[in-house]
């Protein structure tokens, strides 16, 4: 007696074929769901003091190298000491309550605790320095923070994003002179002689580049 | 579902018959199932199920935790930036330490506030750029969590826990009464200074209290020197031979490259002498006579063993010798030599009369040095050799004394115990000194210092053995921690400038000095600026000039210019050899050294030190009784066999190691192991020596007894094998043989001429780099082991996982002995990863954890690495280093387990806070299952190109130096761009005695060894040399 219609014969083989297409459509959506670019990019956590780069770097005009000082001397570029604050707002706005974090941390001596938006893994060795000297911008990996109020990660720093442009840095690369300046676009007279930069830049592919 | 079907009776569904004829559904549980917890109860902690569960609950949470954000991580910036201070590079501060009447300049680094590595300074004589082994380790003392961290007072029977502020108050209150009665009843005890500010301090103390008086006590200390000195000259001179001047060196029971006074600024000078370049180039001689097998015995070109009480009689009959050829007097002293028996020595009639030859030879430029060990009248003998051959002013230099109130620390010990005793004494201040652990035996420091009624104040680092009886324990603060300043025997003054507050809080010696000498303001910062204001007296001038001192870390202008001496004071000489003389005694002599890792014990509990194999030996965590295979034949011991050592009543147990070349008859000792209160790594490793040690015996002692205890005890070292086995590792040819055959390391070190299967790729363009390491000049000190270590976040694993194999050091200095077993050379050979071209790590690693840079560097990606070890297994080097488990935390897991005792359950995440202060942030901190290895510094490498890329330039040669390099006191280590012609190590790469280890094997490797060439004497006949060679093939 026939107990299964003969149709079902074929289950295995639906079966199997659903497996693989779900099992791929899984992976997939792992690999590419998972991955920095859409669980990293947006980041944008409150910070302590509701500091405004839109204002500060964008209407105001101040160069990113006025509070990040160092990011052309060491690996970090360094968030700025409560006193860069009161360089201006000890004379500026000198009662806003907004402000109240940096007058505290003025008054008792103690850091600002703010919350990291740039997050590198700890095995990776990062150098603002030698990306500056290379004349890569700013907007490049920030994004326009000129027109953040809220600094929100905009790349998304992975080691795949890294090397596209390490084995390729012709498009991110600019006068050096043009670093902070986050409304560059590059204009004959660059392209025409990128690719000898491009030459002499050789930045690093291997693992020694960044992991030490 | 309507009301028809509801009536209907339900049929019965079953699936057994059992379950059919059963009243209800069957209980299919198992008798586990049925009682909660019972399956954990009768079977292991966790059962099978749970495991699964636990399993699936990790894994499940494991991979959200991947989805999720990674922790929230805040930045805290200063709220006032200091000056100078940019987050992320390192400042670099000159400072000075003190060793054994010295001063070494160091450049310390600091990152972020942390100072992290100690280096050379270059502008110091005593240093001019290296560091010797002790000083690259101190870095390790400044965050031992050992440390003591406020002052103890004693209650009863125990010391409790007080404050800075009590103890300052109780220290005014003690001051102000002996202030009283003008320091009647007050004995300072210190250890030997270098401190010009020390020094000021105590003649004002003595001047403000008259009574008061100061005891010295180093149980290692230059006191022989320093007599031999004033019996030769009859006045106080510090003596420095010239090594760099010197052709011919005859050093005599003299380590002058490992633990003599002045080893480093000696090893400095003479390294460049050992390293010719050409065949035609002149080269030093060193002859070296000693009884155990020192590093400077390893360095020798013909060395001869004696025991301890032979070498005066050897010394008599070169003098003897000396005199009897012509051109050379000793003058007055002739008589009193003229009866040195010269039959002892017939056998090594060349050790007299070739040496001698070979001395006068060279005079002017033969320097003859004898160990600190021996008698201040041979000291004074081998001044008036020296002044004969003409060295004075040439390759002996004398120099003001350091200092000029140094006293001899065994009397001045026992008066202060004599004192005690007699009721002379109501308060002793020890200032560092640790007397209750290192006095010697007959000296009884610990019921002296329980003497009923006396007030004792300890200033030390721990609370160590002395502090057990103090009334004030006080923390001292560490070198780089307090202000101090250092006169280098050649008269160069350095400030010690700290590059970190107190850890904890601590004072400095001068600190409680100045207090003594009633100073109001008695912060070392004062202290030594007003010690400095004399030099600088201009007026206005004191602020640009301490700046400018500590900028370059010595007084511009002081140092460098010896005195003349005063003629020899030949009949004194005379008078004291006749007076001198060891008495032979049956039976085994010992001779006590301080141990090449923990000096005088004052390193006890440094794990850096304690892991470091013994340069000779290769013992870690312990010490051991030192003895040559004929006694160890003749006493019929083996390694680790306990032996019970005793001299007169006094013996103690200590393990018997055999080791090739040492004198027969005697044992070799290290002192410094053995401390019982060393701290949490250190406390009870190794064996204390102090019964054996007596007063009128600090150094050597004959007619020791030896017996088995029936006992063995586990001696772990990290070479089991001290034969190459005939194959080419370490090279050496005499200095003949290297002329008549130029090439000779490259024809017994063959590089294969077919490449292999594969393309090679092409290494002619862009940075290349490369390592040489010269044979010739390495000494097998291990600082550049330390140095590693340090920079390179290098783990300690503990005695017990050294035995199994599992040490983490990233560089090894490998030993050979070459030759007849009694009396054998040694032939070293610093190991680490040779960046091989074609590396055989890197074919086999299944997820290229470890691959090729276009730099030729053999990069390992710890993130990647899953532990396969494949790669150690196919390194032809053993190079490679495995985490078996996270070694950082690993030693402070288990208390026991510190003590060596195995056991797979250590307690994680107990390290001390301050251990990973000392970190280098530029390199990662390997984690439990990854393989780890040499780097050449890759991190000093990428930050020179990152700083050539900034600063616009091209690399120059000398811009990356890597930490082995930097630190190595002869310079035997070159580093740079091999495809840059002009760089020192591709003129070194292309030398006609560079070869490759194991270079048959076709890998490339990158970094070249320079074969060691021995200046031998052909007159002394060369049997061991001989042998050697047949036996390399």
């Amino acid at each position: 007696m026939q107990i299964f219609p003969r149709k079902l014969n074929l289950l295995p083989l639906v079966l199997g074929a659903a497996v693989f297409i779900a099992g791929g459509a899984v992976t997939f959506g792992v690999w590419y769901y998972f991955s920095p670019k859409n669980l990293q990019v947006g980041y944008a956590p409150q910070q302590p003091v509701p500091y405004s780069h839109r204002l500060h770097a964008g209407e105001l005009g101040m160069d990113c190298r006025y509070c990040h000082a160092n990011a052309e001397r060491s690996y970090e570029a360094m968030v700025p000491p409560t006193q860069t604050c009161m360089g201006c707002h000890n004379i500026v706005r000198t009662d806003s309550a907004r402000l109240e974090p940096v007058r505290q941390s003025w008054q008792t001596n103690d850091p600002i605790p703010w919350t990291r938006v740039h997050k590198l893994p700890d095995h990776v060795f990062f150098d603002h320095s030698v990306h500056l000297a290379a004349a890569v911008g700013c907007v490049t990996c920030h994004g326009r923070i000129d027109q953040m109020d809220v600094v929100r990660q905009d790349q998304p720093l992975s080691m795949a994003w890294c090397l596209d442009c390490h084995r390729d840095p012709g498009p991110n690369l600019r006068p050096r002179t043009e670093t902070t300046n986050m409304q560059w676009q590059p204009d004959e007279a660059w392209t025409a002689h990128l690719d000898e930069r491009v030459a002499a830049l050789n930045p690093p592919s291997h693992c020694s580049g960044c992991h030490r | 579902m309507n009301d028809h079907e509801k009536t209907l009776p339900e049929p019965r569904v079953w699936r057994s018959l059992d379950e059919l004829h059963s009243d209800g559904p069957r209980d299919m549980r198992t008798d586990h199932e049925k009682t909660p917890g019972a399956l954990l109860e009768t079977h292991s902690l966790l059962g099978r199920r749970g495991f699964i569960q636990y399993t699936g609950a990790t894994a499940a949470a494991l991979g959200m935790s991947a989805c999720i954000r990674r922790p929230v991580e805040q930045i805290m910036p200063y709220s006032r930036a200091p000056e100078y201070q940019v987050p992320g590079v390192p400042l670099h501060y000159a400072t000075a330490v003190s060793h054994r009447g010295d001063a070494i300049g160091v450049l310390a680094t600091q990152h972020d506030g942390r100072p992290t590595k100690l280096e050379g300074n270059p502008d110091h004589t005593g240093s001019r750029g290296a560091l010797g082994l002790l000083q690259q380790q101190a870095i390790w003392d400044l965050y031992d969590p050992d440390r003591a961290r406020v002052p103890a007072h004693r209650e009863g029977d125990s010391l409790l826990d007080s404050s800075f502020e009590a103890f300052d108050e109780a220290f005014g209150a003690l001051i102000a009464t002996h202030a009283a009665n003008a320091g009647r009843g007050l004995r300072v005890l210190t250890r030997g200074t270098t401190s010009p500010s020390f020094m000021r301090l105590r003649e004002a103390a003595k001047a403000r209290l008259p009574q008061l008086r100061f005891h010295t006590w180093d149980s290692v200390n230059e006191a022989n020197v320093l007599a031999g000195a004033h019996l030769a000259y009859g006045q106080q001179l510090g003596t420095v031979v010239d090594y760099g001047a010197s052709r011919v060196v005859l050093a005599i029971d003299s380590d002058f490259l490992g633990t003599e006074p002045g080893a480093l600024r000696a090893a400095r000078a003479f390294g460049p002498t050992r390293a010719i370049e050409r065949p035609d180039q002149e080269m030093s001689r060193l002859y070296v006579v000693e009884s155990t097998f020192s590093v400077t015995g390893g360095a020798a070109d013909h060395r001869l063993r004696l025991a301890p009480s032979q070498i005066e009689g050897y010394l008599r009959a070169l003098a003897r010798t000396l005199q009897s050829k012509g051109g050379f007097d000793l003058g007055a002293i002739a008589p009193a030599i003229i009866a040195a028996p010269l039959d002892a020595f017939s056998a090594h009639s060349a050790w007299l009369n070739t040496v001698a030859d070979d001395l006068l030879a060279h005079r002017g430029t033969a320097p003859v040095v004898l160990g600190s060990g021996h008698a201040p009248a041979l000291h004074a003998l081998v001044h008036a050799i020296n002044v004969a051959l003409g060295n004075v002013g040439r390759s002996v230099k004398y120099f003001a004394p350091v200092d000029a109130a140094a006293t001899d620390p065994v009397a001045d010990l026992k008066a202060l115990v004599a004192d005690i005793g007699s009721g002379a004494v109501q308060t002793v201040i020890v200032l560092g000194a640790n007397p209750v652990y290192d006095a010697p035996a007959d000296v009884d420091v610990r019921a002296a210092f329980g003497h009923e009624g006396l007030t004792l104040v300890h200033l030390s680092s721990h609370r160590e053995e002395t502090s057990e009886l103090a009334t004030w324990h006080v923390p001292e603060a560490h070198f780089l921690e307090t202000w101090g300043d250092h006169r280098a025997i050649d008269g160069t003054v350095s400030p010690q400038q700290p590059l970190v507050a107190p850890l904890w809080g601590g004072r400095a010696p001068i600190e409680l000095l100045a207090r003594l000498a009633g100073e109001a303001n008695w912060r070392s910062h004062y202290v030594v600026q007003q010690t400095f204001r004399s030099r600088f007296p201009a007026p206005g001038s004191f602020g640009r000039e301490w700046r400018r001192t500590l900028h370059r870390g010595v007084v511009a202008g002081t140092g460098g210019v010896p005195v003349q001496p005063p003629l020899i004071q030949a009949p004194a000489i005379a008078t004291a050899l006749a007076q001198a003389g060891e008495t032979a005694a049956e039976g085994i002599e010992l001779v006590f050294l301080p141990d090449s890792r923990l000096f005088d014990g004052r390193y006890a509990n440094n794990i850096w030190a304690l892991e470091l194999p013994d340069p000779m030996t290769k013992i870690v965590w312990d010490n051991a009784a030192l003895m040559s295979p004929a006694t160890a034949a003749r006493l019929s011991v083996r390694n680790n066999d306990v032996m019970r050592v005793s001299v007169g009543d006094a013996s103690i147990e200590i393990p018997a190691f055999v080791l090739p070349g040492h004198a027969d008859d005697t044992f070799t000792l290290h002192l410094g192991w053995g401390r019982p209160s060393a701290g949490r790594y250190g406390a009870g490793k190794g064996f204390d020596l102090r019964p054996l040690r007596s007063s009128a015996h600090m150094h050597h002692v004959a007619g020791a007894t030896v017996a088995k205890a029936g006992r063995t005890y586990n001696v772990v070292h990290t070479q089991e094998h001290g034969s190459m086995e005939g194959r080419p590792l370490a090279l050496d040819a005499t200095l003949e043989a290297w002329r008549a055959d130029p090439r000779f390391a490259q024809f017994r070190s063959v590089d294969p001429t077919e490449g292999p299967l594969w393309q090679r790729q092409d290494y002619s363009t862009g940075h290349q780099w490369g390592m040489t390491i010269d044979l010739g000049s390495c000494t097998g000190c291990n600082a550049c082991v330390i140095a590693c270590q340090a920079e390179n976040n290098i783990p300690v694993v503990g005695k017990a996982e050294v035995a199994r194999g599992r040490q983490m050091s990233w560089m090894r200095i490998d030993r050979y002995f070459v030759g007849d077993e009694n009396d054998p050379r040694v032939a070293l050979s610093p190991v680490a990863c040779q960046q091989c071209e074609e590396a055989p790590c890197e074919n086999v690693c299944p997820v290229t954890a470890t691959s090729h840079s276009p730099e030729g560097l053999n990069d390992m990606a710890y993130n990647r690495c899953v532990g396969t070890r494949y790669c150690a297994n196919n390194c032809p080097y053993k190079v490679r280093r495995f985490n078996y488990l996270s070694w950082h935390e690993y030693l402070d897991g288990d208390p026991e387990l510190i003590g060596g005792v195995p056991t797979l359950t250590p307690t994680y995440g107990n390290m001390p806070e301050t251990r990973k202060m000392q970190y280098n942030p530029n390199v990662t901190v390997r984690m439990r299952g990854v393989m780890e290895k040499c780097s050449y510094c890759v991190q000093r490498i990428e930050a020179a190109k990152i700083a050539t890329r900034r600063d616009d330039r091209d690399m120059r040669d000398g811009d990356i130096v890597t930490a082995c390099q930097q630190t190595c006191p002869t310079g035997a280590i070159s580093f740079g761009d091999l495809n840059d012609p002009r760089s020192n190590v591709a003129r070194k790469v292309r030398l006609d005695r560079g070869y490759h280890l194991l270079a048959e094997l076709g890998v490339h490797p990158r970094t070249t060894f320079l074969a060691r060439i021995r200046n031998a004497n052909p007159a002394m006949g060369t049997p061991a040399a001989a042998a050697s060679e047949e036996a390399e093939g």
